[in-house]
């Protein structure tokens, strides 16, 4: 019976979970993730998924009822491509120039497409096509008046609220990525990939400016200072201010944040508060954290401010700041990569992440987002065993019970290496890594250099999708390239995190990759790529 | 039967599966039932303990490398000698891996448990007298890891791995071997005496005592 007992303590070992708090309402997105964040308008709810999908499966904007989180309905792109990235945007019912305009939300496609819907039902309201370069718009777009600014994939578009009539057209010559556009009082604002500025009046004339060697992935920001611009080098990132250098900060830099005197950086190194005063803006504060998406604020009932930051790392939750440091982690029961901002309105916050998961708490309940709960039961349960023979040990020490002392001690080291292996196993290897070199085709696209490239081996056929942009781990490359290339995945959550079980339905023995020509030893999630990886899968 | 290369060794279709798979069983049969002990209670030992090992196996497959298998390999090695306990090993694992995945590594698995058994059967866990030594056993505990571990991780080798990613994978390994060993020796102080009950029922009970020091012994 002893036994027993001891298996089934055991077995209580096993799923572990990591820290949750409460929450009203969530829904999941079986096809695809969450990259941009919530819109919560009045009594709904809005939401876009991006990339993952696969089979006939397409992103989709969705609206909940705020309250109860009824579905009140769904539109599907049949035409739209991987990566949809571009936040949504509504628009309050107005007239202008052009038109006059019910109220709108307008949802910019991975496929070109900038399109106008009914909120209220999701009904197209109009639609218009950009131009494509293998993707389409995936930056942010802008509201000047009674038009919409589209950042489109090598150009930018205005559109007439009213019936989406175009009202401006300019070419770049460069691409752009995640490429925000900012709309100040001389036009429009946006960068490229070739870390190229781009500035056009409202009456079509473009002049551009290199800002440095790297890519611009974020609107500009306006300054009383001039234009500050978060470059992302191949060394890290960059920050000008009115095309002089003023900081350099870490990979994958994330959308900036402005507010009041502030503006807020973030990258996979640090979440930066720079302060402009009457003469420059200057770093005031740095936090270590890691985030690469969007950043989002919170105003609450006394006028302070929160900074609230989507920790892009296997744990996940978010960083709450407030204007110069960390005041705590927020964090839900299914915590992972993040990049989207939470969104805000006085009544609710929504939350969404990589697995595709929404997630909506309610203000004036008591689930309030001020009182994360860190609470759980098997976690604390494993404590408490541990605590326990801890004591025990002790207490058998002291009685000088040798038998049981033994027996004691050896439970206390077994529970505490069940929990020490997991993060152990995954810093381990860093002792011991190597540098190989990439192994780079040259049958490849020369395009393909540096970028993210994916073979996967199936059934002795490579199949291989370079180009790729943003992703920081294997999971989130291979989960990118996959859809891409329309091969299905299967995955199955262990002990030590997500393990890839099947390319196509295919088990066999399992499947291993190496990155850049090196064997990891951590997991899909744990093992961080560069903007240059090359990510090879194939059948252990 | 060998359908390509992986960083597994070779992948091996399903009628080579089959064909390893019936092997490895008519090979445990044969060493079963060739007459070399008179005693026939062994028989049932071998059986319960094969069954809890595999059954256990499974039933803590979550928790990589924590089992009771190593342990009652190292002790039906001591007792049983190597020939019943390469026979204990292959029952426990070709059954066991039926549940958890089979493949090229069945036939790894069974080469490290058997070697441990084969260790554990010259450098006994038992004394003199047949009794188990706790001692021994936490010994044993330990040493059989970084045996098991290197015989099992020869699994992975192919033409494309060179010596020193063998040796990095070796040394990535480290901290589950650790939890591989905690597994043991909590296997072995917990469940050892059990264990050795089980491994002693074909001794008339009449015979059996147990000594002050919770350790069976046969006299």
């Amino acid at each position: 019976m002893k036994r027993v007992v001891l298996l089934l303590l055991l077995l209580i070992l096993l799923p572990f979970a990591k820290a949750e708090s409460t929450h009203s309402w969530e829904h999941e997105f079986e096809n695809g993730y969450i990259t941009t964040q919530p819109l919560l308008v009045e009594d709904s709810v809005f939401v876009r998924t991006s990339g993952f999908w696969i089979g006939d499966e397409r992103p989709q904007v969705s609206a909940f009822e705020i309250t109860s989180g009824d579905e009140l309905w769904t539109y599907r792109s049949d035409t739209t491509l991987q990566h949809d990235m571009s936040p949504l945007m509504f628009v309050g019912s107005g007239d202008g120039v052009c038109g006059s305009w019910q109220d709108i939300l307008i949802v910019a496609w991975a496929d070109g497409k900038v399109t106008a819907l009914n909120p209220s039902n999701g009904e197209l309201v109009w639609e218009q096509q950009t131009e494509v370069n293998v993707i389409g718009i995936t930056g942010q777009l802008g509201i000047d008046e009674d038009r919409v600014v589209v950042p489109t994939r090598q150009g930018l578009s205005t559109f007439c609220l009213e019936d989406g009539e175009q009202l401006l057209r300019v070419d770049f010559e460069e691409i752009g990525w995640r490429n925000g556009v900012l709309i100040s009082e001389s036009g429009y604002h946006v960068g490229t990939e070739a870390g190229v500025l781009y500035s056009v009046s409202r009456d079509g004339a473009v002049s551009n400016s290199s800002i440095g060697d790297g890519k611009i992935r974020h609107a500009p920001i306006e300054t009383q200072h001039g234009l500050l611009i978060h470059l992302q080098t191949a060394t890290g990132s960059t920050l000008y201010l009115n095309n002089s250098i003023i900081g350099n900060y870490g990979y994958s830099p994330a959308i900036p944040l402005q507010y009041e005197g502030r503006v807020f950086l973030a990258t996979s190194n640090e979440w930066v508060s720079l302060s402009c005063d009457d003469i420059t803006c200057f770093e005031e504060s740095k936090s270590s954290f890691h985030s690469n998406g969007e950043m989002s604020m919170r105003i609450l009932e006394n006028n302070s401010v929160e900074i609230w930051v989507p920790s892009n790392t296997p744990d996940g939750g978010w960083g709450v700041f407030n204007r110069t440091s960390l005041q705590r982690m927020h964090t839900t029961s299914f915590d992972t990569y993040t990049t989207a901002a939470p969104g805000f309105s006085p009544v609710a916050m929504a939350l969404g992440n990589d697995m595709g998961l929404l997630h909506v708490t309610l203000f004036g309940s008591e689930e309030s987002p001020e009182t994360p709960s860190s609470f759980s039961l098997i976690e604390a349960f494993h404590y408490v065993l541990l605590l326990s023979s801890y004591l025990l040990c002790c207490l058998f020490f002291a009685t000088n019970n040798k038998p049981k002392l033994w027996k004691a001690l050896t439970l206390f080291l077994l529970l505490f290496t069940v929990a020490a292996v997991p993060e152990m196993s995954a810093k381990w290897p860093t002792f011991a890594e190597s540098e190989v070199e990439a192994t780079w085709d040259t049958e490849w696209p020369e395009e393909w250099r540096d970028t993210q490239i994916v073979v996967i081996e199936i059934d002795g056929k490579e199949n291989v999708i370079g180009g790729l942009n943003g992703y920081s781990n294997v999971y989130e490359l291979t989960q990118a390239a996959s859809a891409s290339l329309g091969i299905t995945t299967d995955y199955e959550d262990q002990y030590l995190g997500l393990y890839l079980l099947s390319f196509n339905g295919t088990e066999g023995d399992g499947w291993e990759f190496t990155l850049d020509g090196s064997r990891s030893n951590t997991g899909i999630v744990d093992t961080a790529i560069d903007s240059d990886s090359i990510l090879r899968w194939r059948p252990a | 039967m060998l359908s390509g290369l992986g960083t597994h060794g070779p992948q091996v279709s399903s009628l080579g599966l089959l064909a390893i798979n019936s092997i490895l069983f008519a090979s445990a049969i044969w060493l079963l039932m060739r007459p070399n002990n008179h005693h026939k209670g062994w028989l049932w030992s071998l059986f319960l303990l094969a069954i809890i090992a595999s059954g256990s196996r499974i039933l803590l497959s979550g928790l990589p490398n924590i089992m009771p298998v190593t342990i009652l390999v190292i002790m039906v090695g001591s007792k049983y000698g190597l020939q019943r306990s390469i026979a204990f090993v292959i029952l426990v694992t070709v059954s066991s891996n039926a549940v958890l995945g089979d493949g090229w590594w069945t036939l790894f698995q069974v080469l490290a448990w058997s070697s441990v058994a084969g260790v554990s059967a010259v450098f006994s866990v038992h004394n003199n007298q047949g009794n188990l030594s706790m001692k021994r056993l936490s010994f044993a505990a330990v040493w059989s890891v970084p045996l098991f571990s290197m015989i099992v991780s020869l699994s992975i080798l192919d033409g494309s791995m060179s010596s020193l990613e063998f040796v990095l994978y070796l040394f990535n390994g480290i901290p589950f071997d650790a939890l591989h060993m905690m597994g043991n020796i909590f296997f072995a102080v917990w469940c050892g005496v059990w264990f050795e009950q089980i491994l002693s029922l074909q001794t008339p009970s009449q015979q059996r005592i147990v000594r002050e020091d919770q350790h069976v012994s046969i006299v």
